[in-house]
């Protein structure tokens, strides 16, 4: 009961943040209703589902300042799980999903035993093997697609069991709800015990050691919280997509990507990894449908994107929510 | 006999991939900072040889200079535009920071010269082969691991017999102390930024002569000489030179085990896979790596 009230209890952030949250959730209740094309519904799906990405890692890589670079191996498990379990077995997506995020936090304590001996640069290269490793290992693998991946069935009627669904506003009100499940965790996760040992590890490792927080076992558990997060959004990605392939969910610019949003948008604050997706994503999209449209110019979307990923870490770390956070300092 | 062949051009290959990481190492060496971007250095050092002897009609391994100074350049500018900058953030920002110089490189090379694979077809040594008794080697990999070899063996000389390499170990042992030497570290760092660039620009000049280069070819090297780096120890030059051979020896032996045994796991596909599992589990067990001097 607590832990639910501290969930909900959004009482400590300033009057414009909690205005702004109310204003934003307004907004997408109604999005759908908007009268917005299929292609800008697609990307508020992408959106929501970044922003899902990003608050997983979020815990992990901003609380508790882990560079953390190898995520779409948990995307690649929740997708995986859910798509063959539903090709083999005919198991709804309610089943699945639940399993593969199980699999996922299983598989994530055992990677991150050994992972989290390791500190700063060197765990940031694990991370990306483990992910190549295991990205490979399902090009491979003939029994689950190899290369060419594995087509869900399609239904013939919309199905609530299997989440397969003719249009794309019932997709879009479920990775919303899944985004509003994720920011009432990250709430609760924030002022938990966990989250503030986190932030005590981020600081000072040795001085966190020597309060008696076992920084290890910490950073494991903040991994595993993570990974499921990531599972739920891959197994999203196998009923929307209605295709798995390892290319399109474990690659390492996947990893990049989720891991890039966050860190833009303020890695370790609340609304940091939503404002992060909310402002790349839509850049990556709408860039790449008008400049690949563009005859010549392929590459100059991700030419911009690259430059702004270079001016940001040069000039502003923090990312947005650090800058806003400077002007109302300097407001004050 | 089949398996002493393997491990020749294993050792071949291993000169080649000592070459890379070398930059890398180097660079770590100096100031704690991963370069993401060093595959993109070697693929820019590849399409450097690839225009030069096409356009100019010579041979690839007369535009080598071309590379090495296309990629010394290519360091310098890094360091001042970019480098110098993300120094002074988290960690975080300097991954990210070099990473963004790797799409921004990567995308800039598939603008302007698209994602064709190109290879170089006529050369001096192009398809030409030695045979040393059963052996046959390719001269363009036998005059690569040479020249690996002898830049491998320059910087090395300059680094531990010069005074200018005695600045730059100083440098990477001590940041304050040998600026109140009055050493101008910051130069220094510009210097091991130049000297990564203009190596991995060679070695660039070097593979492009039996490699086909596109735009996507650096991301396997960078995270093979990160395997290399990691298994030498982070910031030693030795170590990676160990390193790069031997990962060159499992990268040949480990298909020519499967090819003996008949095991489908240890195929060819697997070859790289088993690089990554060895830096993960290296790092792991031996943090400092098998040469390590600095943690």
């Amino acid at each position: 009961m607590e832990a639910l009230r501290d969930a909900f209890d959004f009482r400590d952030f300033s009057k414009p943040e909690r205005v702004g949250f109310a204003i934003f959730t307004l907004f997408l209740l109604a999005f759908p209703w908007l009268g917005a094309g299929s292609f800008v519904k697609a990307v508020a799906i992408q959106f929501l589902l970044f922003s899902l990405f990003g608050m997983g890692w979020n815990t992990i890589g901003g609380y508790g300042g882990q560079v953390e670079l190898g995520k779409a191996q948990y995307v690649g498990i929740g997708a995986y799980t859910v798509a063959l379990t539903m090709v083999w077995w005919k198991i709804p997506f309610w089943v699945s999903m639940p399993v593969g995020i199980l699999i996922a936090i299983g598989y994530s304590f055992i990677i991150g035993y050994p992972l989290f001996r390791l500190k700063g640069h060197y765990f940031a290269i694990a991370t990306i093997c483990t992910s190549l490793v295991l990205q490979d290992i399902f090009i491979n693998w003939k029994l689950v697609g190899a290369a060419k991946g594995i087509e869900l069935p399609i239904h013939e009627h919309p199905d609530f069991l299997y989440m397969q669904f003719k249009s794309d506003t019932y997709y879009f009100y479920f990775i919303m709800a899944l985004f509003y499940v994720a920011i009432f965790y990250m709430n609760w996760f924030r002022k938990s015990k966990l989250g503030f040992q986190l932030r005590m590890i981020k600081e000072d490792e040795e001085a966190a050691e020597s309060l008696g927080i076992d920084a290890r076992w910490c950073k494991i558990k903040a991994y595993s919280i993570a990974s499921a997060f990531v599972a739920v959004g891959g197994g999203f990605l196998a009923v929307y997509n209605l295709y798995v392939d390892p290319y399109s969910v474990m690659d390492l610019d996947l990893s990049i990507k989720i891991a890039l949003m966050s860190m833009l948008g303020g890695a370790g604050s609340m609304w940091g990894p939503i404002i992060g997706s909310g402002f790349l994503v839509p850049l990556d999209r709408f860039l790449g449908s008008w400049l690949g449209a563009q005859k010549g110019l392929i590459g100059v979307d991700f030419m911009i994107y690259a430059a702004l990923i270079m001016i940001v870490s040069a000039y502003q770390p923090r990312g947005i929510w650090g800058i806003i956070e400077q002007f109302r300092k300097r407001g004050r | 006999m089949i398996v002493l062949d393997a491990l020749l051009q294993g050792v071949l290959m291993g000169l080649l991939f000592a070459l890379v990481a070398l930059g890398l190492t180097i660079i770590f060496g100096m100031m704690d900072i991963v370069n993401f971007a060093h595959g993109e250095f070697l693929m820019i050092g590849m399409y450097t040889a690839y225009w030069t002897s096409l356009l100019l009609h010579v041979d690839p391994l007369i535009a080598l200079p071309a590379s090495a100074i296309v990629g010394m350049l290519l360091g310098l500018a890094s360091y001042y535009c970019l480098v110098k900058y993300l120094l002074r953030g988290p960690i975080i920002a300097q991954l990210f920071g070099t990473f963004g110089l790797m799409l921004f490189l990567r995308y800039l090379a598939q603008f302007l010269f698209g994602i064709d694979y190109r290879i170089v077809q006529k050369g001096l040594l192009v398809g030409k082969t030695l045979s040393i008794g059963l052996f046959r080697f390719d001269w363009t990999k036998l005059s690569a691991a040479i020249l690996s070899l002898i830049a491998f063996l320059f910087v090395y000389t300059l680094l531990h017999r010069t005074k200018l390499g005695k600045a730059l170990r100083a440098t990477a042992l001590n940041r304050e102390a040998a600026n109140y030497m009055g050493i101008k570290t910051e130069r220094m760092n510009a210097l091991a930024w130049m000297i990564g660039g203009g190596t991995v620009g060679i070695a660039g000049g070097l593979i492009v002569n039996f490699w086909y280069v596109y735009p996507t070819v650096g991301l396997l090297f960078v995270m093979i000489a990160f395997a290399s780096v990691a298994m030498g120890g982070f910031g030693s030059i030795k170590g990676a030179f160990f390193a790069g051979i031997l990962i060159g020896i499992i990268e040949m032996l480990f298909p020519m085990f499967g090819h003996l045994t008949g095991w489908d796991f240890f195929g060819p596909h697997f070859k790289f896979t088993v690089v990554y599992f060895a830096y993960f589990v290296i790092v792991v067990l031996r943090p400092q790596g098998l040469f390590g001097w600095k943690h």
